[in-house]
């Protein structure tokens, strides 16, 4: 039976939606349908592993997914109810085709949805989630006869992962760590890794919660009040907090500050890398701070457009040491390519336990530079046309162009990024500066410019 | 409308008529029903060894989490051992995913009420008219269905079984006994309670594997072959052999002899009502009187049903019967439970060999031997109603005819037999079945019958 699925909610890096709104488990029976017919005619595969997070619809919807899954002939390792690096290891230790986790990641709890990951850890790209997208609204799947129908295989990952951060991590100090699952699925996962690779812990949030009640899932420095009491109060060596299924994770240093991706980044290739050369990766909206701290050490440092499937994919392609996005995403490929949060803590106490200094000792001797991220209103009809035009003018205007995502412009004192947001009528504008009064005339200059061109491409369709 | 329930649940070849859209709507359409009369429902759900038993659970297990059910999964178990644990503990209902004895290609699902008895008509219809409605009640993100699993179904069940059979008895008969288990889930249950009955055991076809290698998992004569040699082979006191679910049981005796389910059915309801000192016992219309003698000679009553074990069972529940069951090997301990339940059934004639000290052959010979004759006519669908209201009528007065039962189709009682003309649920037929201790007396009474069923279609 044909359903009526909107294609929106295939975004370019996962599948999301309100439960029982714009997915269910009938659209998510289709969607494994279509990820199996994946698995099996576009990779030539015959296995995915499937695990979910802790909110209560993902409970339906992965039984529907797998169902689907199994009717195309795919057999299926169902992890269970785990945290994201949970269902990632087991997928990746066992040479899965395909890793799917069904989670909304940090969005409210009334959202879901579905994430993909070949074997190796890097996340599929858009064209890639795209043609599963295709399978599911065209209905482009077949099911197996009787004999050929998937198989499924239950398999707890917690002890497997565990063990394995036991067999890489050892501290001869004893550091104190405040870990904040905020209720969401790392709850499964952080305090008990932590405890078995010795760390003494102090817990916030740290039981189930999948309405979210303590904190909301996004772990925004304004969300972290309680955990930045906690690691004062406690006198931690750093603490961490994890958004809903443990993709991302953000640190706070000893003296309580909340940490950048860029700082954490710059920290952990600055002291936890100093034997590995190599390329690190970063977003276009990663501060300039990153090439400038970590260049001198020996890295290069790549520029790459925003999404974490690039941050996986160009650092297995790269062979890279670290990969940094502006949104909280960091890897650490010696580990695994995936975007498990928490190698990220790890790494930080590994430094710790090596290094006299604090963490804000650490964090106080990177420098920082003033941001700001405008808004500009702009119709989704022009909004791709003007950055393209922008494009096209600011290359003859400017020396420094990388044109890989939206706009950036790279000057001495600083830089600038404009890129049409993929969802709402809005280009963004970023900026970063040596200075305040520089990043207010850089703002000012690129602002007016983008305005100029959003008048004029409306006057040319009139 | 149409129908999805058939006489045992839904049933359907894999991923053509039995697909995960229908299950996954089973399960809201469930769940909705369920959440009429409760709050928050708990179901079990169980599968037999069929390879697309995973498949269809997740659907249907999706279906009732959406509607806000708790949802138990009690893994693979045999049929009546998920109806057990529905009875003894705190669920509204249980699933199945099981197509019984039929082909591996084909899968189904089996509804179980609160009190562990196969679901009543009114509610598979109930079910069936949300379904067909789409008028499902979902619940909102916060409260979905929870989702647990339960692996201590199996041995709950052996260890409900031990509970009502005398052990010590069994135990000190050291039985030899040839299981065949089709493949089917039995095997996760069966040996380990004959284990515990001090057995010994020659196992056939007990590894669970739902492409069924070793026979179709009817447990007809011509399925049982290698059974009834290995029997004599090995020199066993019997052979038993359970359907794909287990809810079913044949036996073979000493001697390598198949015996028919009435037989067997008779044997239990000869000894249980001997014990017991009387009490009622149920049966559909088709069983063979020969359970009606035996029950007798102990001044205990039979009432015949309609066809179908549901019905048995709940006339059990109703008459409070002391036993009960049909002639295809399905057997109703109502101290257990009320539902056909093939482990208890091995249990219980092992129990009856051992506290008689007879061979199965000897306890064989004394039930009653009659000579059935089964035939069939064709008759429109929408003649049977009018042609059974006919017979019924033009019978009544015949001098031959000495009782007319309208239970299920007309069964008339005759000087040495009976006839019933029934019929057929699925197909545009009569079918006849008469019996006689005569073997010519049997014939004609079928064929005089059939001969007025047929004039009475023909003036229709």
């Amino acid at each position: 039976m044909k359903l009526d699925i909107s294609k929106h909610i295939f975004r370019a890096y996962d599948i999301r939606g309100l439960y029982e709104k714009d997915i269910s488990p009938e659209i998510f029976y289709k969607i494994g349908l279509a990820a199996g017919n994946y698995v099996k005619n576009v990779i030539h595969g015959k296995q995915i592993a499937v695990g979910n997070d802790i909110r209560q619809s993902s409970i339906p919807l992965v039984h529907s997914f797998i169902a689907g899954v199994s009717a195309t002939g795919i057999d299926i390792i169902y992890t269970g109810n785990t945290a994201f690096g949970q269902t990632l290891f087991k997928g990746w230790e066992l040479k899965q085709d395909l890793i799917a986790f069904v989670t909304a990641s940090h969005l409210p709890p009334e959202w879901n949805g579905i994430k993909f990951y070949y074997g190796d850890g890097v996340g599929l790209p858009e064209k890639e989630l795209m043609k599963i997208r295709d399978f599911t609204l065209n209905d482009d799947f077949d099911a197996v006869g009787w004999e050929k129908v998937g198989g499924v295989e239950v398999v707890d990952p917690k002890t497997s992962y565990k063990n394995f951060f036991k067999s890489k991590f050892k501290f001869n100090k004893k550091l104190k760590v405040a870990i904040d699952c905020g209720g969401g699925s790392t709850t499964l996962s952080a305090p008990d890794v932590f405890d078995a690779v010795g760390l003494d812990t102090v817990h916030v949030f740290c039981e189930p919660d999948p309405s979210f009640s303590k904190r909301p899932s996004e772990p925004k420095p304004e969300n972290l009040t309680v955990l930045v009491d906690a690691v004062k109060k406690n006198n931690c060596d750093f603490g961490v907090a994890f958004d809903g299924d443990g993709d991302r994770s953000v640190i706070v240093d000893n003296t309580g500050k909340v940490l950048s991706a860029d700082e954490t980044g710059i920290i952990l290739g600055k002291y936890g890398l100093a034997e590995k050369k190599g390329t690190i990766i970063v977003n276009v909206e990663c501060s300039k701070a990153v090439k400038e701290q970590l260049e001198p050490l020996g890295f290069k440092v790549k520029q790459i457009p925003v999404g974490h499937t690039f941050l996986t994919l160009e650092a297995k392609l790269e062979k890279s040491p670290l990969g940094i996005e502006s949104s909280g995403h960091l890897i650490l490929p010696e580990y695994f390519l995936f975007d498990d949060a928490l190698v990220v803590p790890l790494k930080i106490a590994e430094i710790l336990d090596n290094n006299e200094k604090t963490l804000g000792e650490l964090a106080a001797e990177i420098p920082t530079y003033p941001t700001k991220k405008e808004v500009i209103d702009c119709d989704d009809q022009i909004k791709f046309d003007v950055v393209e035009r922008l494009k096209v003018e600011l290359t003859k205007e400017f020396e420094n162009i990388n044109s890989m995502d939206g706009v950036r412009v790279d000057l001495k004192t600083g830089w600038v990024l404009i890129r049409s947001s993929n969802t709402s009528p809005i280009i963004r504008l970023t900026t970063e500066a040596d200075s305040e009064k520089i990043l207010g005339q850089l703002t000012t200059q690129f602002m007016d410019k983008t305005e100029e061109i959003i008048e004029k491409i409306k006057g040319e369709s009139k | 409308m149409t129908k999805l329930f058939g006489t045992n649940g839904i049933r359907g070849v894999v991923n053509e008529d039995m697909n995960c859209e229908l299950a996954l709507r089973i399960g809201k359409a469930w769940g909705t029903y369920l959440k009429k009369t409760v709050t928050r429902p708990k179901v079990a759900i169980g599968t037999d060894a069929r390879l697309s038993n995973h498949m269809l659970k997740n659907a249907i297990s999706a279906g009732l989490l959406s509607t806000g059910c708790d949802v138990s999964d009690v893994g693979l178990v045999p049929t009546p051992a998920l109806q057990y644990a529905v009875k003894e503990k705190d669920f509204d209902s249980g699933v199945v995913i099981t197509a019984s004895h039929n082909p591996p290609q084909f899968n189904g699902i089996k509804g179980v009420a609160s009190d562990g008895t196969e679901f009543s008509k009114d509610v598979e219809e109930d079910i069936e008219k949300i379904y067909f409605e789409q008028n499902y009640s979902l619940a909102e993100w916060k409260s979905v269905g929870k989702l647990s699993t339960w692996d201590d179904a199996v041995d709950f069940y052996i260890n409900g079984i031990l509970s009502n059979v005398d052990v010590d008895l069994i135990k000190k008969q050291q039985y030899h006994i040839v299981l065949d288990c089709g493949n089917g889930a039995g095997c996760v249950a069966t040996p380990i309670l004959l284990e515990k009955l001090g057995c010994k055991i020659t196992e056939l076809y007990c590894k669970l594997d739902g492409t069924f290698p070793g026979h179709n998992s009817e447990p007809v004569p011509e399925n049982l072959g290698d059974l009834i040699q290995k029997v004599t082979e090995v020199g066993a006191d019997l052979g038993a052999a359970q359907d794909g679910d287990a809810d079913r049981a044949i036996f073979i005796d000493e001697n390598g002899t198949y015996i028919w389910g009435d037989k067997t059915l008779a044997l239990a309801a000869k000894y249980i009502t001997k014990e017991k000192k009387g009490g009622t016992t149920i049966t559909p219309v088709t069983t063979s009187s020969c359970f009606d003698d035996v029950v007798a000679e102990n001044d205990a009553e039979v009432i015949h049903t309609m066809v179908g074990s549901p019905f048995v069972a709940r006339t059990m529940i109703e008459k409070n019967a002391v036993f009960g069951g049909e002639e295809n090997g399905g057997f109703i301990f109502p101290e257990m439970q009320y539902c056909r339940d093939s482990a208890m059934a091995i249990a219980k004639i092992m129990e009856i060999m051992a506290r008689e000290n007879k061979a199965l052959s000897e306890l064989i010979e004394e039930i009653p031997i009659y000579e059935v004759h089964k035939t069939k006519m064709p008759c429109p669908n929408d003649k049977k109603e009018i042609v059974m209201k006919e017979l019924a009528e033009q019978t009544k007065d015949d001098s031959d005819v000495t009782k007319v039962d309208e239970t299920d189709g007309v069964k008339l009682y005759v000087e040495n037999g009976w006839v019933l003309m029934r019929p057929s649920g699925t197909e545009p037929i009569f079918r006849v079945y008469s019996e006689s201790k005569s073997k010519d007396r049997s014939e004609e009474l079928a064929l005089k019958y059939k001969r007025l069923a047929e004039e009475i279609i023909n003036n229709q």
